[in-house]
């Protein structure tokens, strides 16, 4: 009876301990490719992320830490510099006039090839091709063609220096980047689209609601998720500009600081004045302006969104 | 008789071995050091130069293996990682307007102890241009090349305007300009960048300085008057992605500054067009910009005094000699000829100041120097508070 007893208890054990094995495996298989990104996070964004921060309260030159100002120092450089100043007064301009234009542009393509049109999938492709050409290849060469002399300016009959004059620069990225970004925001918006249920359409369809009528009361309203995501997601991509205003002026900012901005500021501590430590700062005081805009943003868009 | 070959044959295979091994250790015995010789290149005829260089060092030099690397893409921004990275190559190209700041950094070798140890000859350099280079009495390099700024003219252009002579001076200029806008020749004659790179010797030309005093009354007279010339409209700045050597070439403009550069850039992209090349203008006295690259030496290299032996090679009589060859540039050598046609650059020599004179912040104030033209240029700003920014810009603050 004992013999048989232990061996009846010892048979769901058997049962536990391979269960809690399996468990343990799987767990540990689980944590090990979790392990492998995490890794490559930590490495490439946590680290250089933490030494910035540590870099940021010292005076840091190319071969590392060298005599001088600490603290703060570089901190108050940064917030007293009047070009910093300019460079986020550049941004905030540039990003409150490309964000809604390359919402409204990628929105009205998605709407155009949503609907039932021959060649739909030529023009999704070509709208959305901008958005992954190279970015220094674009802007070389919509400046050949907007160059003074260039085929833009010889068919309309302009004379304007569209990206060498400290007037118009400005605008001619934002037209450029609400083109090239413009397709990105279509297939994100056109998601978005696809997720709305047919019957919606149909119930307004029988209250003889009209094409506007249903895209205000409905279509847009419904997207409200796709709005939000767009406007954090290339509101960030909007602040983090870079490339284009590095070519357009050479990697000075210019003409007339035009087209400074934070980011270029940034590179130019670092690789034009050697001032890794006044660069690290400028990154530092720049990522607490996005988290505030980001929070910001949730508190009032995000909220109702989730809600 | 077998047994007696196979002893021959064991017996020779013996001596082969150890011939064999005997050469092998005199190969070894005898070390070559291996040297990197870096820079960018402005196109296939300086790189192909460059490697020509490395084999006519290495044709006679039998210690030292020299090796050259082209650093393609931004050249400031490779060679800041090569030297926090403690990688840098042992020798390299130097422009004089970063030499300051990189001497700051501590990423250049001083050289006046190879200089000294092997008597090497400093005064076949013109001083201007070694001077570059020096801090105090230090020696941080050695210029390998160098171009000032000259007057290039349409000699087309002028013959229609029926100016007989480019003009030597501020007054000619303004008269020469304004003859080709009466006579309908050129709109706007000259193409002046908004650069203080060119203004520069303007300020000279007036007996300014940008080393000492910038906010002087001589600058800022200067300053008005390269401003002055393109508020008038006699001159106009090159359209973007457009340099004045390029308005000169397509007819735009009737007269330019620019330096050695534009000859080779003309004869290849405007063979056609008639133009000449004169000293550059002066107001006051003479006053010119010295463009120039070093050869220098890097602190974390390896092998220095094998540098040593490949930098001074390279900037030594012969070096200049194979360097010269093409024409790319003009030789900082009182003892080696630049190719011909170049007198109206080398009569600069003894009094171009180099370009970023030293100075540790030179890159962050050529920037406020740009921008704030551009301001002063469309209007937005005053000389004076140019002239101020950028005083302050040169003293880091």
């Amino acid at each position: 009876m004992m013999a048989t007893g232990s061996a009846s208890e010892a048979a769901p054990n058997r049962l536990r301990s391979s269960m809690l094995g399996a468990r343990l495996s799987e767990a540990a298989w689980g944590y090990g490719f979790a392990f492998v990104p995490f890794a490559v996070f930590g490495l490439f964004f946590i680290y250089p992320f933490v030494y910035a921060v540590y870099i940021s309260f010292f005076h840091w030159g190319i071969l590392g830490k060298q005599p001088g100002a600490s603290g703060t120092y570089n901190y108050s450089k940064v917030l007293h510099d009047p070009v910093f100043h300019i460079a986020l007064k550049n941004i905030a301009e540039y990003a409150l006039a490309v964000v809604p234009l390359e919402m409204g542009l990628g929105l009205s393509l998605a709407l155009l090839v949503n609907g039932k049109i021959r060649g739909r999938s030529f023009f999704r492709s070509g709208f959305y091709f901008p958005s992954i050409a190279s970015s220094v290849a674009i802007t070389v060469i919509i400046l050949y063609l907007f160059a003074p002399h260039g085929p833009f300016n010889t068919f309309f009959g302009f004379s304007t220096d569209w990206f060498g004059n400290a007037s118009t620069v400005g605008w001619s990225i934002v037209g450029l980047n609400a083109w090239t970004t413009s397709g990105t925001v279509m297939i994100f918006y056109l998601a978005a689209l696809q997720s709305i249920p047919e019957d919606v359409y149909e119930a307004s369809a029988l209250d003889g609601a009209g094409a506007w009528r249903t895209f205000r009361k409905i279509t847009f309203p419904l997207l409200k998720p796709a709005h939000f995501f767009c406007l954090v997601v290339f509101g960030i991509g909007a602040l983090k500009l870079f490339d284009q205003s590095y070519i357009v002026s050479n990697g000075t900012g210019g003409p007339n600081y035009a087209t400074t901005t934070p980011i270029l500021y940034i590179y130019r501590q670092a690789f034009a004045n050697y001032d890794f430590g006044v660069a690290a700062a400028a990154g530092v005081v720049f990522l607490g302006i996005i988290l505030v805009l980001t929070v910001a943003q949730w508190f009032t868009l995000g909220r109702q969104e989730a809600g | 008789m077998r047994k007696r070959a196979v002893v021959v044959v064991l017996g020779l295979l013996l001596v082969a071995v150890a011939l064999a091994a005997t050469a092998q250790a005199g190969h070894k015995s005898q070390k070559v050091t291996n040297v990197t010789f870096a820079g960018w290149s402005s196109g296939p005829d300086e790189d192909a130069l460059d490697q020509q260089m490395a084999n006519a060092f290495n044709a006679s030099h039998s210690g030292i293996h020299v090796n050259w690397t082209v650093i393609n893409g931004n050249y400031g921004d490779a060679m800041t990682a090569r030297f926090a990275a403690h990688n840098p190559p042992d020798v390299f190209y130097v422009d004089s307007s970063v030499i300051g700041s990189w001497e700051k950094q501590g990423v250049i070798q001083p050289l006046n102890g190879f200089v000294a140890k092997s008597h090497y000859n400093t005064k076949a350099f013109y001083p201007k241009l070694l001077g570059a280079f020096k801090k105090g009495n230090t020696i941080y390099g050695f210029p390998k090349d160098w171009s000032p700024l000259a007057t290039e003219v349409n000699n087309n252009l002028f013959g229609k305007a029926g100016i007989k002579s480019a003009p030597k001076t501020w007054a000619q200029l303004k008269s020469d300009a304004k003859t080709m806008v009466q006579k309908g020749v050129s709109k706007h004659p000259i193409c002046l960048s908004p650069d203080w790179a060119r203004m520069g010797a303007f300020m000279y030309q007036n007996g300014g300085s940008l080393t000492k005093n910038l906010t002087s009354k001589a600058n800022a007279a200067a300053v008005n008057y390269y401003v002055g010339l393109l508020k008038s409209g006699l001159a106009y700045t090159p359209p973007s992605g457009s340099w004045c050597g390029q308005e000169l070439g397509q007819g735009h403009a009737a007269i330019i500054f620019e330096g050695n550069w534009v000859l080779p850039y003309m004869k290849s992209t405007y063979p056609k067009v008639h133009y000449g090349v004169r000293p550059m203008i002066k107001g006051k006295q003479q006053g010119n910009l010295a463009f120039t690259v070093s050869w220098s030496m890097s602190k974390d290299s390896k092998n220095k005094q094998a540098a040593w032996t490949v930098l001074s090679w390279l900037v030594g009589k012969q070096g200049e000699k194979l360097w010269m060859s093409k024409g790319l540039a003009l030789s900082p050598r009182k003892d080696v000829k630049s190719i011909g046609g170049r007198g109206p650059f080398l009569a600069a020599a003894p009094f171009a100041r180099g370009w970023g004179f030293g100075n540790p912040n030179f890159a962050n104030a050529y920037t406020v120097m740009g921008n704030d033209l551009n301001a002063v240029i469309a209007g937005s700003m005053s000389t004076q508070s140019m002239l101020s920014d950028v005083s302050k810009a040169l003293k880091g603050q």
